[in-house]
């Protein structure tokens, strides 16, 4: 998916975004507490306010996950800005974490 | 997370089963992310295309039922009946409260069995639980169709050991797109006889102040507002007090104020080389040691007990506490304080004006009124030592009303034969100090 240029500004300066994100979890298993928790750390230190997270019980809404394609719990699913992008597991690796939400690799301290 | 969703084969005990388990999830999860993830142990369900629910991996279903377990003991720990009931109104699960009140009962009543139908056990509840098994069945039945979220009610229920009260409330909840309720039992039997004691104790002290109140002969006390009398009752003390008793001596702190029920209290002045004369006199209509009122804590008078009674009394540093908090205290002891003082300063002027008879009907008259009694025990010494006259003054007066067959004065003992006539007699500082209300005929 090519990324659109817009013509008004220099390319590559800041635009306001926000992270828009999707994170299946099952309930209260193990891996999907530590997503949730890893995920919360990662938006609180490099997204700060600008993120939207929908958390998707696939217990409670096994619809939903299959509508939406995911065969695995816990899956974070980004949803805009475009590319959308995919990570799957307990998010304990921050640095796929950050690449798949677009964030540069230099925001990593 | 419903154990029915679950394949038969995924116990992580059987290696067979586990591992053909593992097979399918292959099947499923063909993705290199996907596969990465799960051999890291870090996947927790997998999607089950076939039948569109979420089926967990071994270990995040025991690390689930451990904390399935968890509730379940918490459940049971709870003080409170618990039963969940599903859409049918069978009830699916129940807490130890629960399973005891049931087996109390032998699952009669609400007392409804894990397996059993709750609508159906409202139904075939007897006549005296009837109506209130129905509006439990209502309730249930509309929490279940989603018509509320929460039912609540109160009911009276008959077991052996005597009346019960409950208080019994009803939520609604989902999971896996099934609705159940979840039905909750409190019995609220020690509460509600907690609160009808406390009540009722509130009521009683309340009927006891009134009654108190209602029977309290002193005039002070009587004009307060219940309310207000209940806040004083606890500093109030009986006393008897006995004839030639003083209270009080002039420039004396006073340690207490007095009420007086049914006992008479002279205030004397005491004048170098004199015999004390009397200025005031104090009986159920007043109080001794209104000075306080007045910002005075020693007394100027000496005052002196002629007529043995009772009287309630009160310290004075309570008194001064109520009376700065009381707008109706302060009203009561301020119109008594200023009948008191036109009482001395007429009495001033009879003493000096008027005759030894007129001033002896109207001293008869005043003491009357505060007894509440016409019949009364006097000397001829005393009656002097009031009136500031010799005895045989007193003798004379005292003859002249007797002849007048006003009064009757027989060894000591005065009895008033004629109230009006009595009037008539007095000089007219009597009708100027006469205390409204406190006439002898409108005696208790």
């Amino acid at each position: 998916m090519a990324r659109k240029r817009t013509k008004a500004g220099p390319a590559g300066a800041p635009v306001t975004t926000v992270v828009v994100m999707r994170l299946y979890i099952a309930g209260t298993a193990p891996n999907s507490v530590k997503a949730i928790a890893n995920l919360h750390a990662i938006c609180g230190r490099y997204l700060k306010d600008g993120y939207k997270l929908e958390i998707i019980d696939v217990c409670e809404h096994p619809r939903r996950a299959l509508a939406d394609g995911v065969l695995v719990t816990p899956s974070l699913a980004k949803v805009s800005p475009a590319p959308t992008s995919n990570v799957i597991g307990n998010l304990s690796d921050t640095g796929s974490v950050l690449a798949a939400l677009g964030l540069p690799a230099g925001a990593i301290e | 997370m419903t154990p029915e969703a679950l394949p038969p084969v995924r116990s992580p005990s059987d290696l067979q089963a586990e591992a053909a388990f593992m097979h399918w999830v292959r099947q499923i999860v063909k993705g290199a992310a996907e596969l990465r993830a799960f051999e890291a142990g870090q996947i927790d369900a997998v999607m089950d295309p076939a039948t569109g629910t979420a089926i967990l991996l071994p270990e995040a279903q025991a690390a689930l039922q451990g904390s399935s377990r968890l509730l379940l003991s918490a459940l049971d720990a709870l003080p409170g009946e618990v039963c969940v009931v599903d859409a049918a109104g069978a009830v699916v699960m129940t807490n130890r409260a629960w399973r005891a009140f049931s087996a109390a009962r032998a699952g009669a009543g609400l007392g409804v069995h894990e397996g059993a139908n709750f609508l159906s056990a409202c139904a075939s509840v007897g006549a005296p639980e009837r109506a209130h098994a129905d509006a439990v069945a209502a309730g249930l039945r509309d929490v279940l169709a989603g018509g509320r979220q929460m039912f609540r009610c109160d009911y009276l229920c008959h077991t052996p050991d005597g009346d019960c009260a409950f208080t019994l409330s009803i939520a609604q909840i989902a999971q896996d797109g099934a609705v159940y309720a979840v039905v909750t039992r409190e019995n609220v039997s020690e509460h509600k006889r907690a609160a009808a004691v406390s009540s009722h104790g509130r009521a009683d002290a309340s009927r006891v102040a009134a009654v108190a109140r209602a029977r309290t002969p002193n005039r002070v006390l009587a004009a307060l507002p219940a309310r207000e009398y209940e806040l004083l009752l606890s500093g109030l003390e009986p006393v008897k007090l006995t004839y030639g008793e003083v209270l009080y001596e002039p420039g004396e702190q006073m340690r207490h104020v007095y009420f007086p029920s049914d006992c008479l209290v002279s205030l004397l002045t005491v004048v170098e080389g004199h015999r004390a004369l009397e200025v005031g006199l104090v009986g159920r209509e007043g109080m001794v040691g209104s000075r306080l009122a007045l910002g005075i804590t020693a007394s100027s008078v000496r005052t002196l007990v002629q007529g043995t009674g009772t009287a309630v009394r009160m310290k004075s540093t309570r008194f001064l506490k109520e009376f700065r908090g009381s707008p109706a205290l302060q009203r009561a002891v301020l119109h008594f304080t200023d009948a008191l003082m036109l009482q001395v300063t007429q009495t001033a002027a009879c003493n000096r004006f008027h005759m030894v008879e007129a001033r002896l009907a109207r001293w008869l008259l005043m003491t009357h009124e505060r007894l509440g009694s016409g019949v009364f025990r006097l000397t001829h010494e005393f009656l002097a030592d009031m009136l500031g006259v010799r005895r045989v003054g007193v003798t004379s007066a005292a003859g002249a009303l007797q002849r007048r067959r006003l009064i009757r004065y027989q060894r000591g003992i005065i009895t008033i034969l004629d109230q009006q006539g009595l009037e008539a007699a007095a000089c007219t500082c009597y009708r100027r100090v006469q205390v409204r209300g406190l006439k002898p005929g409108c005696d208790r």
